[in-house]
Formats: C-alpha cells, structure tokens, sequence
C-alpha cells in the first residue's frame, strides 16, 4: 500500500470546543495520522477578526493549509480536500472510483444538509434557547428520528445484500470505512443530548445504525479525539453545553457577547 | 476516458432545490430525462423512488455509468459534482479539479447544502407553513437567513466576474441562485441586498438558466417580488395542509 504524504508542516485547524463539526475534521485527521495543529479560540471571537477573515461566514472549523497555501471552511469541503490531497495515494478512508467517491460525496452531502442542521436546531430548542416550544422540538426530534430511521434502512439492506452476519461490519459506501461514515459520528455521539434520552432509549429499533455507530466510537483516533475535546473545554472552563460555567442559559451567554461582556471572567 | 453512453434521467419538482440540477444541466448542453414528482402527493415516499433516493426527497438523477450500469445519486449538491467532474471537462461551469478555484466553490458549494438551504427552508417553514404561529422561530431563521445573505453580499461586492467564485458561474452559484431568488417566499425582500439583486437577474439573463429554471414547470418565484404577505400566505396554502401533514406522519414513526 502506497503510503500517505504527511505534510512538512502542521495543517492549522481554528475550532471553538465545544459544537460537533470541528470534531469530524479532527477524528480524520486523526485516522490518518496527519501533521496537524489545533488552534483553539473562544466562541465569542467567531464573528470578529482574525477569524472573520479567514471565514467570511464566521463558523468553525476552518484550516490552513501551510503545505499548499490553501485556507479552507465548511467541514465537508475541508474533508474533500483532505481525502484528496492527504488519503489520495494509499486511500485509507476513500476509493478511487469515480463512481464510489461519487458515493462518498452523496452521503457527505446528505450529513451535512440533513443530518447537523437538524441534529443541530434540536439541540437548540431543546437545550440553548430558554423558552421551551414543545412544536418546534417536536418538529426537529421527528426529524432526527426519520434520518436515523433513512440511515438504518440503508444499512440493514447493505447488509442483506453482502450476506454478512448479525453484528459484522457493515459501512455507507463499499466494504471498508470510509470519511463518510466518520463525518456522522461527532452529532450521533451527542444523541443522548439533544434528545434527552437514555443510550437505549435513543437507539430503540434502529439496531443496525446503533452497531455502526459504536463501531466508530471504540476507535483510537476518536478517543484521542474527545480527550483534546474534553481538555480544551477545560482550559477555557466550559459547561458540557458549551456555555461557559457561571452563566446559565445560551441565551444569556449570547446577550453577554452582543453586549461586549468578558465572559472569561466569569469561567474562572 | 472511454466514454460508455450517458443516460441522465432527472426526477425533480419545482422547488429551488430540484432547479439546481435542472439549470445545471442546460448550461452543460446535456440531453437528459425528466420525471415530474409531485410532492403532494408523496410520490418521493413511494418504494420505487425510495430505490433511487432512500432519503425520499427531490432531487434524483440516475445515469448510466462508465461501466454500463445504473448509478443512482441523490442529495442536489453531490449531483452537480458528479456532473462536472464526469461531463464539464471543458470547465464551463467548474474549475480543474486540485486548482485554488477549485476548493472555493467547494466552500460555497457545502455552505449552501449545509447553511443557506436548511436555514431559509426553516424560515420557510415557520414564516408560511408552521401549523401555530412562532414569533421566536420566524425571527430566527429570518435573521439567520438575512446573515447568510450579507455573507453573500459581501462576497459579490468584491467580485469582478458578478459570481462567486472567479471569472465564471459556477454550481457554487447555481447552488445558491433558486434559494435566493425566493427570498420573498420566506419573508425577506431581496432589495435590501443590491448585490445579490443584480446577480439574481444576471443569472436569468443566461438562456441556459433561463431555460433550466423552468424545469419540470414554470418558475414563478421572482413573481413574489411584486406580491404581498397576504397574497403570498393565500398561495401558501396548499402546501402548508402537505407539510402539516407529513410532519404528523413522521411523528408517528
Ligand atoms: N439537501 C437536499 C434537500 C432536498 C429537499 O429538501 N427536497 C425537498 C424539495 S426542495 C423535498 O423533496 N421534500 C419532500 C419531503 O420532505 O417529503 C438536497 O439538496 O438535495
Ligand atoms: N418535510 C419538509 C417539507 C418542506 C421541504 O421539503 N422544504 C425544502 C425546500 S422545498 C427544504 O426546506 N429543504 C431544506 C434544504 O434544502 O436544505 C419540511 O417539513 O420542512
């Protein structure tokens, strides 16, 4: 197997610690063991420079890449780009057919139009807005329930075709792992959150989806990956939600930014 | 590459989602199918579509593959790269593959999928659709749609070309253009954004979209320009009892 080109020099990562999308660049890189730098900053600084410059659209993550003097946003063209260049030779997570990258493309498509938005506006109504709309939940719970149910179905049916045994490997696209299947990991790892449910409660009727999942979850890279998730939200003295510890509510936390606040302050 | 014969066959509805393709392949020249589904009637839910797509949304394409057989894609902005990297290898509409222009349409591309879609569909839905009336929701995913906006903006201010990306349009414009051109729909008057106006109408200018925009039927959302909150919640009708209804089915599941 040709070998992966690892960059000369740390391809920089910009993340806020604690939203999920940051977290399914780090895991890949992380799987392919690539040279690497996370450059972590708070979430009231999004929106303003140096960030702003580097992503007009204030959102991590972002990379820089020193290696080809490339900076780049949106976790789903920062993953293409890394596949591309950095797994283009020894194709650990990704093929070279076009019609199995064409595969890959879709369901990354499919993770990030309909998986995190949605993951996503639960979790707010849920947990960060503070007022409780019992329809807007409703409408966003159902939502994750029918894209779990779409990723189930197409597992079960995968593994049908291939023949395979109860409780053997099944992935998206093709007989290995690809990034797609590690693109979805970060938001299903926050599905007791956002629905408030146990681990089997979350999971009831979508076995198929829970063992795929799981899979991913006992990796080495991914473990790695929550250990500087859980540091990183510690050097800066978050809470689980992300709000920093002292203040109580999302709402309040964003009130305290507009209004040019030192939230750190109160972290201490 | 030996090219085995293509056999695009498009299933879509008039929706700024299913224009993408639609507007896409027109400004390719490729001769492609098209099959009409009607969302209200839940087509999109019924086994033989779930095949293609098992997501059950518009838009689908099939094609015949380089090896002869069927390949089946859905999710809008995974289509329009498969349709550049296999048939626009003059880069009519895309850059070379690896090049800087290249991973910039990229970036907008996934922030259209990822953002301006999901969240103006939000709006959407809470400005015409939702079965209370939120005033919070409304709120939110105006203001984050009007943010995605002057995100947008500010990009085409800086362009010499009018499009987002370099010297040319691109899917990353393609992407964006049926989202934004029915601003008005989801509660947000477009010439509050003057770049984004003039680019709405440089982009009809162009047969090729011109063309496109009226597929599987006529496009009427630059209509809305004109019309009322009232007259556009009347037209909102229709669509509001499927949505309902649809909502109440997921529900149960
Ligand atoms: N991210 C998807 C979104 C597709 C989508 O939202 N399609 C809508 C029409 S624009 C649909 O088919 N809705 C049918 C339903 O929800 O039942 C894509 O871009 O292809
Ligand atoms: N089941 C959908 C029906 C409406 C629908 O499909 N809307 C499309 C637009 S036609 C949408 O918002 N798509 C989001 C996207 O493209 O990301 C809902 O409840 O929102």
């Amino acid at each position: 197997m040709a070998s992966t080109p690892n960059p000369p020099k740390p391809i920089v990562v910009w993340i806020t610690p604690p939203g999920p999308n940051s977290w399914k660049v780090i895991v890949v890189l992380e799987e392919l063991s690539l040279n690497y730098r996370i450059h972590s900053f708070r979430f009231d600084d999004v929106k303003k420079p140096p960030f702003i410059d580097i992503n007009p659209n204030g959102r991590v993550p972002a990379i820089e890449d020193p290696n080809t003097g490339i900076t780049l946003w949106e976790s789903g063209a920062i993953l293409q780009y890394l596949i591309e260049v950095y797994d283009g030779a020894a194709h650990r997570l990704s093929y070279t057919g076009l019609a199995e990258r064409h595969l890959c493309n879709q369901w990354l498509h499919f993770q990030m139009s309909g998986q995190g938005p949605y993951f996503g506006q639960a979790g707010w109504f849920q947990h960060l807005h503070a007022e409780k709309i019992p329809s807007a939940i409703a409408r966003y719970t159902a939502e994750i329930r029918r894209v779990l149910g779409v990723l189930d179905g197409v597992l079960a049916k995968k593994a049908k075709a291939e023949g395979k045994a109860e409780g053997s490997a099944v992935w998206l696209v093709g007989d290995k792992m690809t990034f797609v299947d590690l693109a979805f990991l970060p938001w299903n790892f926050r599905l007791a959150e956002v629905l408030v449910q146990s681990w089997d409660e979350v999971w009831a009727g979508l076995p198929h989806v829970r063992a795929w999942h799981e899979r991913m979850v006992e990796l080495p890279s991914w473990k790695r990956s929550m250990e500087h998730r859980a540091r990183l939200m510690d050097e800066q003295g978050l809470q689980w939600n992300g709000v920093p510890k002292g203040i109580e509510t999302f709402t309040e936390y964003e009130e305290k930014i507009a209004r040019g606040e030192d939230t750190t302050a109160l972290g201490k | 590459m030996a090219e085995t014969k293509s056999d695009i066959h498009l299933y879509t509805a008039q929706t700024p989602n299913g224009i993408k393709i639609s507007m896409l392949l027109e400004e390719l020249g490729l001769p492609y199918k098209v099959t009409a589904i009607d969302l209200q009637k839940n087509t999109q839910k019924e086994p033989w579509f779930l095949e293609i797509n098992p997501n059950g949304r518009i838009p689908a394409l099939t094609d015949t593959f380089t090896d002869g057989s069927t390949i089946r894609l859905f999710e809008s902005g995974s289509i329009m790269q498969y349709l550049v990297d296999r048939y626009d290898t003059e880069h009519k509409v895309s850059y070379p593959r690896g090049s800087r222009e290249y991973w910039e349409v990229n970036n907008w591309l996934f922030w259209q999928m990822g953002g301006l879609g999901p969240m103006q569909g939000q709006a959407n839905h809470f400005t015409r659709y939702a079965p209370e009336k939120i005033q919070y929701g409304i709120n939110r995913y105006q203001n984050e749609t009007r943010r995605l906006y002057r995100v947008m903006e500010t990009q085409l201010s800086k362009s010499k070309s009018g499009y987002l990306v370099g010297d040319r349009l691109t899917i990353a414009d393609l992407a964006c253009w049926g989202w934004v051109a029915s601003a008005y729909w989801a509660g947000i008057p477009l010439h509050e954004f003057p770049h984004l106006n003039a680019w709405v109408d440089r982009i009809v200018a162009r047969p090729a979209c011109e063309k496109g925009r009226h597929v599987p039927k006529p496009h009427t959302a630059l209509e809305n320009r004109n019309k009322t909150q009232e007259e556009l919640d009347k037209a909102a009708a229709e669509t509001r009892a499927w949505v309902q209804q649809s909502m109440a089915e997921d529900a149960k599941k």
